[in-house]
C-alpha cells in the first residue's frame, strides 16, 4: 500500500493547523510525524484516518482518492494514547471486534485472536477486562486489535506517551519488530525525538503546520536543515560564522543556504576536548551517569561538549577544542 | 511523487448521502421535535390564552382583572413570604446537616442522609399529612398534651415545605463542602487559625455560591409546589392554589393562564440566578484538591451530631407517622393494627395507582430514549448547535409543573385536531412528566456521556463500525449506568408528582397523588395515608431496584486506566 498526501491544508477557526503539507508513505514504511504540540501532526493523522476532512488538497491510497471514503470504510488500524480499549468487552472481544464487524466466522475470529494474543505474548489475558490490565498490556492489546483486520495502513497517535519510561522502551522494540514482521505501512505521531529516532524509517519533522524537514533518522540528526530541526532533534551547539572562524578555522565555510544567515550545528558528542591546550576554560561539569557534559567558555562563547562515562576535566581546567572529521553541518538560522 | 496542480480544487466535505448522517439527524431532530411540541408550543398557547378575552378578542383585560383582584395580591404576597421563609429555614438546617455530614465526625452518617432524603420518595402531600397526624386537630401530640394547635396555615406549610426542600439543600451545599481542598485548612491551622475562624474565613466564602444556588432551588421548589399548600395551607392561599382555584374551581381558564404566566416571572428569575451561582461554584473547585480528613473534635462534633440527628428525625417521623396511621384502627384513639383503611373509598379505587405506574414506566422509557439520542447526537454536532440545544434543554426546569400542565389543556384539548387524540390519554400525562423533569434528566445524561472518551468512538469508527453499531457496541454499554439512573429518576419523580398533572386527569384517568389529595379533601385522612403508603412502597421498591441494577452494571464504570 502506498499513501500520498498532496497539498493538504486545514484551518480551525482561522488558525492554520496544516499549511500545504505533502508527503508520501511507501509500502512497509514506518513514518513518524514529529514535532512540538500544536505543530499539526495530530491533525494530519486525523485527516489520514478520515476523522476529519481537509479544507483543500487530497489524499490518495494506491492512487484512489480518499475524499469520499468515510473513516469506517478506509480499512485502517488506529491506536490512541490511552483509554481506547472498549471497557465493556474482554481482551479477546476487543481484538476480534473489527473481524466481527466484517462478518468473519466465529471460528476464524477466535483462531486469529489466539494467534494475535500469542504474538503480543498475552494469551493468558484473553478473558480479562481492560481495567484489569496494566498500561503496557492495554497498549499491546490495542496494537493487536488494530492489526487484527490486516489494515492497509496503521496509524499510531502517541501510543507510548502515557506509559512509564521503562515500559515505553520495551514496547518501542516490540512495535518495531511487529511492524517489520507484518509489513504494514505505519504512520506514528510523537513529540518524543528519541522515539522517532529508534522507530522510524523516515521522520517528518513538523513546525507550525508545515513540514520542516523529512528524511531518515540519521539525516535529521546529523544534517538538520534548520535551527528548529536541529534543536528539536537533540542538544546542539549553534554557532554563527564569526565564532566558527575563531574556534574552528578548519571547519568548512558556510554553505549557500538560500542566502539567509546560517549557523553551524555541532552536536556535543562531536566536540573533542584536548588536555594541555588553552582554547577555553571549563565553567561547569554535569555527571549524568553514562556520560558527562562539560560547559566550556571559549573566548566568551559557551560550548557544550559530551564525553562518555566520567570526565577527567574539572571546573577551572583549560582545554583545546577540536571538531571531529565530517561532523557538524550548517543550518538555516530562521 | 506524481506531479499535481499547485492549487488542487477543494474537496467536498462528505459524500452527499450517508446512512450515519441520517441517523445522526434523526437523533437530534426527534428530541427537538418533542421539545417543540410538548414544551414550546403549549407555552406559546398559554401565553396567547392569557391575552385572550372572554369574547375571543386579544387584550390585556385578563391581566387587568387579575392584577386588580385583592385575592391575587394576597396569594402573591403569601407565596413570596412563604418561599423566602422556607429558603431561610432550609438553608440554616441544610447547612447544619451538610456541615455535620461532611466536616464533622458523627455516628450514623448514612442513616441521617437517608432520613433527610425520605421526602423525595413521597408525593409532596405526605409531609402535610404527616404534620396533620402529629399536630392537627386530631393529632397525636395535640391529643397527648391536650393543646389546640392550628397547624393549617403559615406555620404548618412552612414546616412541610422545609421538609420537602431540605434534601436538595443538603445535597447542593454538601457537594461543595466535600470538594474543599484540605491543604488550605492545613495551611490555616499552621498559621494559627482556630476552627471557628476557619469556618468564617475559609469555609463560608468557599461555599457561598452553592448556598445561593441552594437558596434559589428551594425558592423555586417552594413557590411552585402545590401538594403541601393544598393539604396544609388552609386559608393561606398561594399562587399555586390560586391557579388551581381559578381553573379547577371556577373554570376561569384564561385567568388561570394569567396567574401561570405571572408565576413564571419569579421562577425564571430564580432559575437564572441559580444557574449563574452554580456555574460560579463549579469554577471555584480545583480538580487537584486533597480530600479533608476530619479529626474528632468533641466541642464541635457532639452538638453538631445532635442537631443533625434532630433535624433528620423530623422528615423521618413525618413520613413514618403516615405509614403507622395507615395501619391503625382509629387515629389517635384506638391504636390496634388494622387494614381497613386500605379498602379505599375513592373513585377508581387502586386503578389510579396502576395508571401511575404505567405513566411512570412510559415517562422513564421515553425520557431515557430521547435523552440518550440527544446526548449522543450533541457530541457529534457543531459547537454552535450543541450550545443552542443545551440552552433550550435548560428551559423546562424554569417552568412550574402547574403552568406546564395548564398549558397542555390549552394545547391538546382541541376537538377536531390530531392533537386531540392525545388529550385524556395516559401517554400525554407521561409526556408531561418527561418535559417536567427534562432538564434534570438532560443534565445527568450529558454529564454521564461527557465521561465517554472520544478515542473509543474514533477507534471503533476506524475499525469499520457504523454509527448504529458504535451506539450499540461501544457507547451504549458505557452509558448504561447513567441511563439506568436517569430511568429510575424519571420513574420515581413521575410516581409522586402532583403539580404537573393535576389539570390533566379526567373522570376515567387519574393518578395516585390525585387520589391521595381527594381522600384528604373528603376527610378520609387515614385512607389517604394508606394510599400514600402504597405509592411510597412502589417508589422505595424502585429505588432498591435501581441500587441493585447499578451494582450489577458497576464493574464497567471503573474506567480503563
Amino acid at each position: 500500500m502506498h499513501l500520498q498526501i498532496e497539498h493538504v491544508s486545514k484551518t480551525f477557526e482561522s488558525v492554520l493547523a496544516l499549511d500545504d503539507v505533502s508527503l508520501e508513505v511507501g509500502e512497509r514504511e514506518f513514518v513518524c510525524l514529529l514535532g512540538p504540540s500544536g505543530c499539526g501532526k495530530t491533525t494530519l493523522l486525523r485527516l489520514i484516518a478520515g476523522l476529519m476532512q481537509p479544507d483543500s488538497g487530497r489524499l490518495l491510497l494506491q492512487g484512489q482518492d480518499l475524499a469520499h471514503v468515510a473513516a469506517r470504510a478506509r480499512d485502517f488500524g488506529i491506536v490512541f494514547q490511552a483509554y481506547s480499549l472498549f471497557p465493556a468487552m474482554t481482551v479477546a472481544e476487543n481484538i476480534g471486534y473489527g473481524l466481527k464487524i466484517r462478518g468473519t466466522a466465529k471460528a476464524e475470529i477466535s483462531r486469529r485472536v489466539a494467534e494475535l494474543l500469542e504474538l503480543i505474548r498475552l494469551p493468558q489475558l484473553a478473558d480479562r477486562h481492560p481495567w484489569q490490565l496494566s498500561g503496557g498490556q492495554q497498549q499491546r492489546v490495542a496494537f493487536a486489535r488494530a492489526v487484527a483486520v490486516k489494515p492497509k495502513l496503521l496509524l499510531l497517535d502517541e501510543p507510548l506517551s502515557a506509559l512509564d519510561a521503562k515500559v515505553r522502551a520495551e514496547l518501542r522494540l516490540e512495535i518495531r519488530a511487529l511492524q517489520r514482521a507484518l509489513g504494514i505501512p505505519t504512520v506514528m505521531v510523537t513529540h518524543d525525538q528519541e522515539e522517532a529516532l529508534t522507530l522510524s524509517d523516515r521522520i517528518v519533522c513538523m513546525q507550525q503546520g508545515r513540514v520542516a524537514q523529512s528524511g531518515t533518522p540519521e539525516d535529521l540528526y546529523n544534517r538538520p536543515a534548520t535551527r528548529f530541526v536541529a534543536d528539536f532533534m537533540g542538544v546542539s551547539n549553534l554557532l554563527d560564522a564569526d565564532v566558527m572562524r575563531r574556534i574552528a578555522p578548519r571547519f568548512r565555510a558556510a554553505d549557500a543556504l538560500g542566502g539567509g544567515p546560517a549557523l553551524a550545528c555541532i552536536r556535543p558528542e562531536h566536540i573533542v576536548l584536548v588536555p594541555g591546550k588553552h582554547d577555553g576554560q571549563v565553567r561547569a561539569v554535569q555527571f549524568l551517569g553514562n556520560l558527562s557534559r562539560i560547559h566550556l567558555d571559549v573566548g566568551g562563547t559557551l560550548l557544550l561538549a559530551e564525553q562518555s562515562g566520567q570526565t577527567a576535566f574539572a571546573v577551572g581546567d583549560w582545554a583545546g577544542v577540536e571538531i571531529g572529521d565530517g561532523a557538524g553541518t550548517w543550518v538555516r538560522a530562521d | 511523487m506524481a506531479v499535481t496542480a499547485p492549487f488542487p480544487p477543494p474537496v467536498a466535505a462528505r459524500a452527499p448521502f450517508d446512512a450515519d448522517r441520517l441517523l445522526l439527524a434523526v437523533s437530534l431532530l426527534l428530541p427537538l421535535a418533542v421539545l417543540c411540541l410538548f414544551f414550546a408550543y403549549p407555552l406559546v398557547v398559554v401565553a396567547l390564552k392569557s391575552v385572550t378575552e372572554a369574547d375571543g378578542s386579544i387584550g390585556t383585560g385578563n391581566y387587568a382583572r387579575i392584577l386588580g383582584s385583592p385575592s391575587f395580591w394576597r396569594a402573591t404576597r403569601n407565596s413570596i413570604e412563604m418561599s423566602l421563609a422556607t429558603m431561610a429555614l432550609s438553608l440554616t438546617l441544610g447547612l447544619t446537616v451538610a456541615y455535620a455530614l461532611h466536616r464533622c465526625r458523627l455516628r450514623g452518617r448514612g442513616v441521617i442522609q437517608a432520613m433527610v432524603a425520605l421526602p423525595l420518595l413521597a408525593p409532596s402531600l405526605v409531609q402535610g399529612l404527616g404534620l396533620i397526624f402529629l399536630l392537627g386537630r386530631n393529632g397525636l401530640i395535640s391529643k397527648m398534651l391536650g393543646i389546640e394547635v392550628n397547624i393549617y396555615g403559615f406555620w404548618g406549610l412552612l414546616i412541610a415545605n422545609t421538609l420537602y426542600a431540605l434534601p436538595q439543600a443538603v445535597l447542593i451545599i454538601g457537594a461543595s463542602l466535600r470538594n474543599t481542598d484540605a491543604r488550605i485548612h492545613e495551611a490555616a491551622t499552621v498559621m494559627g487559625s482556630s476552627g471557628w475562624r476557619q469556618f468564617v474565613d475559609i469555609t463560608l466564602p468557599s461555599i457561598k455560591f452553592s448556598l445561593l444556588s441552594a437558596g434559589f432551588v428551594v425558592f423555586t421548589v417552594t413557590i411552585t409546589d402545590f401538594g403541601n399548600a393544598a393539604t396544609i395551607g388552609g386559608n393561606y392561599t398561594v399562587l399555586a392554589t390560586e391557579i388551581y382555584n381559578q381553573v379547577a374551581g371556577q373554570m376561569n381558564f384564561n385567568l388561570g393562564a394569567v396567574v401561570g404566566i405571572l408565576l413564571l416571572l419569579p421562577t425564571v428569575l430564580a432559575f437564572y440566578l441559580e444557574r449563574v451561582a452554580s456555574n460560579r461554584q463549579a469554577a471555584a473547585v480545583s480538580s487537584a484538591a486533597t480530600p479533608m480528613v476530619v479529626q474528632w473534635t468533641p466541642a464541635r462534633d457532639i452538638p453538631m451530631g445532635l442537631a443533625s440527628w434532630l433535624i433528620a428525625l423530623l422528615p423521618a417521623i413525618t413520613i413514618f407517622i403516615v405509614v403507622i396511621v395507615s395501619f391503625t384502627q382509629l387515629w389517635p384513639y384506638r391504636f390496634n393494627f388494622s387494614l381497613r383503611h386500605y379498602s379505599v373509598s375513592v373513585a377508581g379505587g387502586y386503578d389510579p395507582l396502576w395508571t401511575t405506574v404505567q405513566i411512570s414506566l412510559f415517562a422513564g422509557l421515553v425520557g431515557v430514549l430521547l435523552q440518550f439520542m440527544l446526548g449522543v447526537a450533541l457530541q457529534r454536532v457543531s459547537r454552535r448547535v450543541a450550545k443552542l440545544m443545551y440552552f433550550a434543554c435548560l428551559l423546562p426546569a424554569a417552568v412550574p409543573g402547574m403552568v406546564l400542565g395548564l398549558s397542555y389543556i390549552f394545547a391538546f384539548n382541541l376537538p377536531g385536531t390530531p392533537l386531540y387524540y392525545l388529550y385524556g390519554s395516559a401517554a400525554l400525562l407521561g409526556m408531561c412528566n418527561v418535559m417536567h423533569y427534562w432538564t434534570q434528566a438532560f443534565v445527568a445524561t450529558a454529564s454521564g456521556l461527557r465521561q465517554f472518551p472520544a478515542a473509543l468512538d474514533e477507534t471503533a469508527a476506524c475499525m469499520g463500525a457504523g454509527f448504529l453499531r458504535r451506539v450499540v457496541d461501544v457507547i451504549g454499554p458505557f452509558a448504561l449506568p447513567t441511563m439506568v439512573a436517569v430511568f429510575f429518576y424519571l420513574f420515581m419523580r413521575s410516581m409522586v408528582t402532583l403539580s404537573g398533572i393535576v389539570f390533566l386527569i379526567t373522570s376515567s384517568l387519574s393518578v395516585a397523588s390525585v387520589s391521595i389529595m381527594r381522600l384528604d379533601e373528603a376527610g378520609s385522612t387515614s385512607q389517604a395515608a394508606a394510599y400514600a403508603t402504597c405509592t411510597m412502597g412502589i417508589v422505595v421498591a424502585a429505588s432498591a431496584l435501581m441500587w441493585l441494577s447499578l451494582k450489577l452494571f458497576g464493574p464497567g464504570r471503573k474506567g480503563t486506566s
